[in-house]
């Protein structure tokens, strides 16, 4: 088994680099609060920028956003049989 | 001052011909040494304007050599010997011809002063790279490469319409901004047609049409050389329309929202070209010079960090015949190396600190921050986050992990595990030290990457972007299914087409139009061919006719007097002698 197998078949070590994961969110999350308190706010350009943790709420809402508002508009609308264009 | 310059395109095409006449090890030396010579060529290159030549009463130059032209040039180059360290062990001499004149082409776009010059290898490079897809030989490959080759011949006849009427507007060829004629017919033309070449939506759907159906190896010449050229001909002439700053962000949404739907790998990172190209075309349009840094500096990191990325699933493609996400998992038992090398392009393209993207990216969205664009900025945002859940997240995990799918391959042949090795270094060595980028850039640089905030700015939103795809991944497992595109219209939108021009338009043509034709101009003709015949027939044959006649009685009257008697004819002569001393006598 290689590296990689042992550490993602093994039940017991997938839910420890799950945790590693989720602490490491946290920990972004409360750097991205903090930074601005310490380090002064930089140059934010618009007025959004200044909402604490600006960067991991964006990001997590437009990943939401994106993966809805995709698979709406394909099933909606795009998505068609592999052989729609065969005649 | 006598320079020698050598076109670096010229000497990729002209060498290209060359190969296949080589016996095979000369020839993989060859391969590499042609790309390599290239690089050289242009890293050794001083600014100037070489290869002016006088046609026609018109100064065409090939060699318009400034900061701008030189670092796509450099870019070029190198991606052309990677992937040719890439396509080593492939067997196909015109896959090889094709690609270097391909890459040689946009050399030659990149180098061109003026517009007929641009036009030759922009023509070039669209009939190269078509032979990259048809080479595939398969019937699905054939078809996409005819769409292809279509959508190309277009967009080159609306170049050379455009070229004619700026011709005739400004007076002269040079290839410099166009903003002087913004409005015109001429600017419109060339800007539609350099649309269609970075596959702007929605001229672009021949992009994610064709690039899934090119071989292995051409695929990652595809990507780097038609729609980056169209980036530098766009910084050259139309920096700063401001349609492009919209056009782009949109484009970029536009490839990340298709990317969702993708079950075809190749067909994914295809819709991430449109979306990443989205990005240098907004760069473009905001035309300030951080602006224009940033879409010059995020094309080089992009031919990079993409050419991996289809490196990496060219390889996959190779070793287990696969193209569909439903069909792979489990991977990462047996490629563990292209799987790495393949997440470094991804990092790179999702703008991971450390990375060639991270250097990239942001001085595109920063500057949009500072012309004061908040829609803009946070599209492009949006798309950032999209471009990392696509090929971060999705695609290696339907690819490599997920789950199994049973598929047990080998790693690919070392030749394209070393061309994805040094494509990685490249895109490391940019991320790490941004410097050595920048110094290439056309304009002065005041910008740091490396700013805590940002980074940590960064990093927030990736991580959570990968919360949101773990917390989301069973509703984006691959469908088999495929989504449509603008090429609709093409595809489906013109059976319609057909079908309304065959029936009406065919009843016209042989009913209305084709009985007038009857009665007004073939019956008269015949009428009158018919009336020239009887004149013909009798006058001009019996007047024919009857000297023969003439000519046959007054032979049978002559026949009477050969008789055979001998009395006669002493008779005649008698007579005939006569007559001569009776003329003698009275004539004298």
């Amino acid at each position: 088994m290689s590296f990689l197998e042992r550490q993602l078949e093994d039940l017991v070590r997938l839910r420890r680099i799950k945790r590693t994961f989720y602490v490491g969110l946290g920990l972004v999350a409360l750097a991205e609060i903090v930074m601005p308190l310490v380090f002064g706010a930089g140059h934010p350009h618009f007025a959004f920028e200044g909402i604490p943790a600006w960067g991991s709420l964006y990001g997590l809402v437009s990943c939401i956003a994106i993966i809805v508002i995709s698979k709406l508009i394909g099933k909606v609308w795009l998505m068609r049989s592999e052989d729609y264009y065969d005649e | 001052m006598n320079v020698v310059w050598v076109h670096p395109g010229l000497l990729l095409i002209f060498g290209a011909w060359v190969l296949p006449l080589l016996p095979r090890r000369a020839k993989r030396v060859g391969m590499i040494a042609l790309p390599a010579a290239a690089l050289i060529d242009c890293a050794l290159m001083t600014p100037g304007t070489y290869g002016a030549v006088s046609f026609l009463g018109q100064d065409l130059v090939f060699g318009r050599v400034d900061t701008l032209s030189l670092v796509f040039s450099y870019v070029f180059s190198i991606i052309a010997l990677l992937g040719m360290v890439y396509a080593l062990h492939v067997d196909d001499d015109s896959q090889h011809l094709s690609a270097l004149t391909y890459a040689g082409g946009a050399l030659g776009v990149t180098f061109a002063g003026d517009f007929l010059s641009l036009y030759i290898f922009w023509e070039l490079m669209a009939v190269s790279s078509v032979f990259l897809i048809w080479l595939r030989r398969e019937p699905a490959a054939v078809a996409a490469g005819f769409r292809y080759l279509l959508v190309h011949v277009v967009g080159g006849l609306f170049l050379l319409a455009g070229i004619v009427l700026y011709w005739s507007q400004a007076g002269t060829l040079a290839f410099t901004d166009m903003s002087a004629y913004a409005g015109t017919a001429g600017w419109a033309l060339i800007l539609i047609a350099f649309l269609l070449n970075a596959a702007v939506p929605p001229l672009g759907a021949w992009l994610p049409d064709a690039y899934p159906e090119a071989t292995v190896t051409g695929a990652v010449f595809m990507t780097s050389f038609t729609t980056k050229s169209a980036v530098y001909v766009l910084i050259r002439g139309f920096a700063g329309t401001e349609l492009l700053i919209w056009l782009g962000a949109i484009m970029a949404i536009y490839g990340v929202v298709y990317a969702v739907l993708e079950n075809d790998a190749r067909r994914l990172l295809a819709y991430h070209i449109i979306s990443q190209v989205g990005y240098m075309i907004c760069g473009v349009g905001i035309g300030t010079a951080l602006a224009l840094n940033g879409a010059t500096a995020h094309a080089f990191a992009h031919i990079l960090y993409k050419a991996l990325l289809f490196m990496g699933a060219g390889a996959v493609l190779r070793m287990t015949g696969l193209r569909k996400l439903s069909d792979m998992g489990g991977l990462y038992k047996t490629m563990p190396m292209t799987l790495g090398l393949y997440m470094i392009g991804a990092f790179a393209i999702s703008a991971v600190p450390l990375f060639s993207g991270f250097v990239t990216k942001s001085m595109v969205i920063t500057a949009a921050g500072e012309s004061h664009l908040p829609a803009i900025f946070l599209m492009l945002t949006l798309a950032s986050a999209g471009t990392f859940l696509h090929t971060g997240l999705k695609l290696p995990y339907f690819m490599f992990f997920g789950k199994d799918a049973g598929v047990r391959a080998q790693e690919p042949p070392g030749n394209m595990l070393a061309a994805m090795g040094l494509t990685a270094g490249a895109c490391i060595l940019i991320g790490v030290l941004p410097g050595l980028l920048y110094r290439h850039l056309p304009y002065p640089v005041d910008f740091a990457p490396y700013t805590l905030l940002h980074v940590t700015s960064t990093m927030g939103m990736l991580g959570f972007t990968a919360l949101g795809f773990f917390m989301l991944v069973k509703h984006l497992d691959p469908e088999r299914k495929i989504s449509l595109d603008t090429d609709w219209f093409y595809r489906r939108g013109a059976t319609g087409f057909l079908a309304l021009v065959s029936e009406p338009l065919r009843r016209f043509e042989y009913d209305f139009v084709g009985e007038i034709y009857e009665y007004v101009i073939r019956r008269p003709v015949l009428g009158v061919a018919a009336l020239l015949r009887r004149f013909d027939s009798l006058v001009v044959d019996s007047a024919l006719v009857g000297v023969g006649r003439s000519t046959q009685h007054l032979g049978q009257a002559l026949k009477t007097a050969v008789s055979g008697h001998t009395q006669q004819y002493a008779l005649i002569m008698a007579a005939g002698a006569l007559a001569l001393l009776l003329l003698a006598r009275f004539a004298a």
